[in-house]
């Protein structure tokens, strides 16, 4: 079995053997370490001595036996606990999906930090060691250690128990579960330049925890749209950037580059699901992003269902951000002057005017509407202020073409 | 020994009248290196930071840290990114020259100091 193969299967083991653990000892934060300890056991043993007939069983004695290892380290207390665990009458982890949708809330929590509730999601949920996470977001292992162990302090300090949210709270916690697992995908889908050789696909990651939650909760559309979202935006991820890395932008791209399985799977979620319960934004944004995909090429887009479309979003869940795709989708159908007339309604929101999006889209439209000169200082200001190389370069290129008219860069760009 | 090689100046300062052709080329020289201090296990980190238009400056100012927009020292002289080499001197002098001699701006090699006692 190839070394991949046993990551895939340790990852999708990871939670039911949490759950279990918990489910048996309580303590999270002490089972969370002794899971680790028990998957870079694994990780270690399986590829020279073969993977155990029964995995899950094996991850779930090796990681009593490091909690038991723990209870001893720490004192002598425990010895009632320490029996329990090393009771081997029932060894098998029984794969709760409810379990693994509570263990899901709770590392979501929201006592907890954006960075910590990825790090632990990854870590406890997703199966992924303390250094795939680091080496995911460019950090060093002992920084998401650290965040790793303070957020379950934090967890036990907010007083929250292995149980899933009342109900009341449900339809919040998921929010904020949604909203963990899309800047997960986020921050795979921006950040594809760098070093990516060692970097763990935090978007197939996102993806997979996806897939997960909407098999665990089949009847909630915005779990089902978000899954939609990543795999219709995802398909698109051969095409975005060259071989070295630049960025190409979605009119340029070479369409036949996309994942025609990928956006199938996502167009049959989406289908399955509109209509079906209430439309939130994780939908609407995936049906957009599903009216690009289906353009054979840039022109065919169909901007008006697309701009009929934010109108939608602009009023369930307006956003600065939203505006700002808004004002692209009204430049495609009524010309660049009314993009940047909407783009100036943002120029009085204080974060917006340094958010390098904003700039980078008013650059492209002041290029369209032929005013070079503008566009120039448009392009240059959103380079200063994007803080990601890949785009950064991109930025400053589109800016000296304006300058070097005569430079045929399409090539550098396109492929 | 570990050696900081400090690159200066702001994105704007260094781009904004050079070709297309120049700035590909730039990219792909530091792609080139960062690629090959890599491979050569020489790379202990390489850093490019914001535009120093986006600085903050803390200043004590009237008893208290006061914070401003904008950078420390000028723009030209900012700090724009370092990598850290654990190599010779001669050989972090030769990166150096490599980025200097395409791009004409000046650059710094700096001995980073030990933290273990070595006596």
């Amino acid at each position: 079995m190839t070394g991949t193969r046993i990551e895939d299967l340790l990852r999708a083991y990871a939670p039911q053997v949490l759950t279990t653990l918990v489910r048996r000892h309580g303590q999270f934060d002490a089972c969370e370490d002794a899971v680790q300890e028990a998957l870079a056991a694994a990780a270690r043993q399986w590829p020279a001595d073969g993977v155990p007939d029964r995995p899950p069983a094996w991850l779930l004695t090796v990681a009593s036996r490091a909690l038991v290892d723990q209870w001893r380290a720490d004192s002598a207390r425990r010895r009632r606990e320490t029996a329990a665990a090393l009771d081997p009458t029932d060894q098998a982890p029984a794969a709760d999906a409810d379990d693994t949708l509570t263990l899901l809330f709770l590392c979501c929590h929201p006592s907890l930090s954006a960075p910590s509730q990825l790090a632990l999601t990854l870590r406890a949920v997703g199966g992924l060691t303390t250094a795939e996470i680091a080496a995911a977001f460019l950090l060093p292992e002992a920084t998401i250690a650290k965040r790793i162990s303070r957020a379950k302090r934090t967890i036990r300090a907010a007083g929250a128990r292995f149980e899933p949210p009342a109900p009341a709270q449900h339809g919040e916690r998921l929010g904020v579960v949604l909203q963990v697992l899309y800047l997960v995908f986020n921050e795979g889908h921006t950040t594809s330049a760098g070093p990516a050789l060692q970097r763990p696909d935090l978007t197939a990651e996102a993806i997979r925890l996806a897939r997960l939650l909407h098999r665990l909760l089949p009847a909630e559309t915005e779990a089902a749209g978000l899954l939609a979202l990543m795999l219709l935006t995802d398909a698109r991820k051969a095409a975005r950037t060259g071989p070295d890395g630049s960025l190409t932008p979605l009119d340029e791209q070479h369409r036949d580059r996309w994942d025609t399985t990928a956006i199938a799977e996502g167009q049959a979620i989406l289908t399955r699901t509109l209509g079906t319960g209430p439309v939130g934004p994780y939908q609407l944004q995936a049906a957009i992003a599903a009216l690009h995909d289906e353009a054979a090429t840039a022109q065919d887009t169909d901007w008006p269902q697309i701009l009929a479309l934010y109108d939608i979003l602009t009023r369930i869940a307006p956003s600065p951000i939203v505006t700002l795709s808004r004002a692209v989708a009204l430049a495609n159908v009524h010309g660049p002057r009314a993009g940047l007339a909407l783009l100036g309604t943002l120029d009085t929101n204080q974060r917006m005017r340094q958010h390098h999006r904003l700039e980078a889209v008013r650059a492209h439209l002041l290029e369209r509407a032929g005013d070079t000169q503008a566009a120039h200082i448009s392009y240059l200001r959103a380079a200063t202020l994007t803080a990601n190389v890949a785009e950064q370069r991109y930025l400053t290129l589109r800016a000296a073409r304006l300058q070097h008219q005569s430079f045929s860069a399409p090539e550098i760009i396109r492929e | 020994m570990k050696y900081m090689i400090m690159m200066f100046g702001g994105l704007g300062a260094a781009v904004r009248d050079r070709s297309p052709e120049w700035i590909t080329g730039m990219h792909e020289l530091l792609v080139t290196l960062d690629g090959e201090l890599r491979e050569a296990g020489e790379l202990v980190a390489s850093v490019k930071l914001m535009d120093p238009g986006q600085a903050t400056t803390v200043r004590f100012t009237g008893g208290a840290p006061v914070p401003t927009d904008g950078p420390f020292a000028e723009v030209k002289e900012s700090l724009a990114g370092y990598w850290i080499v654990d190599v010779e001197e001669e050989r972090a002098v030769e990166i150096t020259s490599r980025v200097v001699g395409y791009t004409g701006f000046p650059m710094e090699v700096r001995r980073i100091m030990d933290e273990a006692a070595d006596l």
